[in-house]
């Protein structure tokens, strides 16, 4: 008789299993099948993987995190993570469960949005649901995104109908409360032709000693629809966080992502966007802004599918301690993707010696009349600009923040809702301080 | 108000300042001259607290404190303005936040209250009419984009608004036309008092027909050889440095 040792991966799973998911209807049970069938193929992924190359997950795959359902949450934990004056229907999740008591859903069955959570959708709304979750990530590639499909308890839905748009924008709060706590928060959004959804979906701690969110976002953006999300990553440094956003575009259609990765012990984002209709506009923004000792990882594929469509991608990064930033962007022009216009920038500033960032564009053109370009810098504050703040009276901390108010600012200006926009300048000006 | 003494620096262990002495006292304007590669630029630099140049020997004492000693945003709040040759550009930060930050830095050194908006914004107004600066240029990033002229009225335009002891103007003439040059000297005469004073480092005399210095320097091989009064400028317009220089040569 001979016993097969269990694999960190084994153990793992193990301890993801045991939440009931029986209730559901036979077509969402089949995505977590097909995705545990994923899974037995698939591992964590290793530095030898080319996309993993900078980012180590061994630490957190010994990690016995599990499920949990938080217990005692009150008003006021849940209201110091809300966005001040930002009028919004708030979704909040607290370790992936959803929690009506401190949500406003809103069902406008025959009007125009829905704005609930996935798993009421799921049995109230299916059809709307069905066509759609799951769809991009059935994929069995990735490995996070296979452990979501699997093992999410809940997440936002949001549906709007063609040629309609929300009244006001929707804020999905994601918190963590709790130690060792597992949660796979998943939100769908689906923006119907011509309709308009502006999401602001935020990752936050009550309280943990170790967490990990492995969250996916789910994005449809149909023909002539016009789709925002402003993702912020800010939980505590006991968290290891891994993401995945998803966006399908149909043709004349905006999809836009401002992506601001703050605090966590580690963030991996990985962005994927399929531009499959022509006349589409794709923008990808990054800014990050790290201090102590954070690791962040942000991946974008943007795969030009339709011949004239655009993609606007910039990242600009500022490293203090001994932090580290990865970008790696793709570009993929599919052969009959003529006129495609993709443009790619990183930037990245660093501000210690420790400090350390990481840039691959990758451009794979298979059309030959496109035009693309990358670029990646990485380097320091203009020594001469500061000369010149300085000599004007201005203290050298206030210069260094002049210049990197105006540096990431470029990035920060994509961000629409001025409530959003001061909650995350806010975030950068603290993370701009050294804390080592 | 400005004694220097025995003034050495050096950039890159290559010695450009070779015992410089000069004193400066409030109401006087002084010019200093001297050929390319004389040290012109690196007195500026030192003056302002350039981190490139080290001050190997002598002193600098600016109304009883000593400069040298201090950060270059200490010095702009003691009261010295470098009025720079190459303004640099700063893609990102408009002009007004620049400015607004800087008084207000400036103020907050001085024991002064902080500007508010409304009393900012008229001053300002008044100090860009002092050198007939566009109001458009104020929502512009710092010098980005601004032509030669605007550049350097845009110098003149700081240096009004943070009202300095010493203004220290560093080749402000060169690659001005002669319309800029009178708006960028005017902005300067207007700004003169009997407690300031101006160091106006040139090149060339044609400065100088606008703004009229108390005491003209000329500055050779890290020191200064000659001073004299505004007529010397003129002579050295006429004939040239080569005849100082022969004059120090044969002496030495």
């Amino acid at each position: 008789m001979s016993t097969i040792a269990l694999t960190d991966k084994d153990r793992f799973l193990i301890n993801q299993e045991g939440q009931d998911f029986s209730h559901e209807a036979k077509t969402f049970i089949k995505i977590r099948e097909l995705a545990l069938k994923n899974l037995k193929g698939l591992d964590f992924p290793t530095k030898k993987l080319e996309d993993w190359k900078y980012t180590n997950t061994r630490e957190l795959s010994k990690i016995e995190f599990r499920p949990q359902t938080a217990i005692n949450i009150i008003k006021e934990k849940i209201d110091s993570h809300k966005i001040p004056n930002l009028d919004a229907y708030v979704l909040v999740f607290v370790n992936g469960f959803f929690v009506p008591n401190f949500s406003n859903t809103i069902e406008k069955k025959d009007g125009d949005f829905i704005v609930t959570n996935l798993n009421k959708a799921k049995k109230d709304f299916i059809k709307l649901v069905e066509p759609h979750l799951g769809f991009q990530t059935r994929s069995k590639d990735q490995f996070f995104v296979n452990l979501n499909s699997a093992f999410s308890q809940d997440g936002g839905f949001v549906y709007v109908k063609s040629k309609a748009q929300l009244d006001k924008p929707v804020h999905i709060i994601n918190l963590v409360d709790g130690d060792l706590i597992a949660s796979y928060p998943r939100n769908l959004i689906v923006a119907e032709k011509f309709a308009q959804a502006q999401i602001v979906v935020s990752y936050e701690t009550i309280d943990s000693s170790f967490a990990l969110s492995n969250a996916v976002n789910e994005v449809v953006v149909a023909e002539g629809a016009d789709v925002k999300l402003d993702k912020i990553q800010n939980e505590n440094t006991n968290t290891y966080h891994i993401g995945a956003d998803f966006a399908c575009q149909q043709k004349d259609s905006v999809f836009t992502i401002n992506t601001v990765p703050a605090k966590a012990k580690l963030i991996r984002n990985n962005l994927n966007i399929v531009i499959d209709g022509t006349n589409s506009i794709a923008n990808l923004f990054g800014a990050v802004c790290l201090n102590g000792k954070i690791h962040v990882d942000n991946q974008t594929y943007v795969d030009h599918a339709k011949p004239n469509c655009e993609s606007n991608e910039l990242y600009k990064v500022v490293v203090n301690d001994s932090a580290t930033s990865v970008f790696n962007g793709k570009i993929y022009v599919n052969q009959i993707a003529q006129k495609t216009n993709a443009f790619q920038s990183n930037a990245n500033i660093l501000l210690s010696d420790d400090a350390r960032a990481n840039s691959k564009p990758q451009l794979e053109i298979y059309a030959d009349d496109v035009k693309c370009s990358h670029g990646c810098t990485i380097g320091q504050f203009d020594s001469e600009a500061l000369f010149y703040l300085k000599s004007r009276g201005i203290r050298e901390v206030v210069a260094e923040k002049v210049l990197l108010d105006a540096f990431i600012g470029e990035v920060l200006d994509n961000i629409e809702l001025d409530p959003v926009r001061q909650y995350v300048d806010k975030l950068i000006a603290d993370n701009f301080n050294s804390i080592n | 108000m400005l004694k220097i003494e025995g003034l050495e620096a050096e950039i890159e262990g290559k010695q450009i300042l070779k015992g410089l002495n000069l004193e400066v006292k409030p109401g006087e304007i002084h010019a200093v001259m001297g050929p390319n590669g004389s040290g012109k630029s690196t007195l500026a630099s030192v003056l302002a607290g350039r981190e490139e140049y080290e001050v190997t020997a002598g002193s600098v004492d600016f109304l009883g404190k000593d400069l040298l000693d201090l950060a270059p945003e200490e010095r702009a709040g003691e009261g010295v303005f470098l009025a720079f040759q190459y303004p640099v550009e700063i893609p990102g930060v408009s002009n007004i936040n620049f400015i607004k930050t800087a008084v207000n830095e400036v103020r907050e050194y001085r024991g002064l209250p902080i500007m508010e908006t409304k009393e900012f914004m008229a001053h300002l107004k008044e100090k860009q009419k002092l050198v007939k600066l566009s109001g458009k240029l104020a929502n512009r990033s710092v010098n980005e984009g601004f032509s030669g002229g605007e550049k350097k009225r845009n110098e003149i335009f700081q240096m009004a608004m943070l009202e300095p002891k010493l203004g220290v103007l560093d080749e402000t003439d060169s690659g001005l036309d002669i319309d800029a040059l009178r708006i960028v000297a005017s902005g300067v005469n207007e700004l003169k008092s009997r407690e300031n004073a101006f160091v106006v480092i040139t090149h060339y005399q044609r400065l100088l027909d606008y703004i009229v210095p108390d005491y003209v320097h000329v500055l050779y091989d890290g020191k200064i050889v000659k001073t004299g009064s505004k007529e010397l400028a003129l002579e050295l317009e006429d004939k040239g440095y080569d005849w100082i220089i022969e004059e120090v040569e044969g002496k030495s």
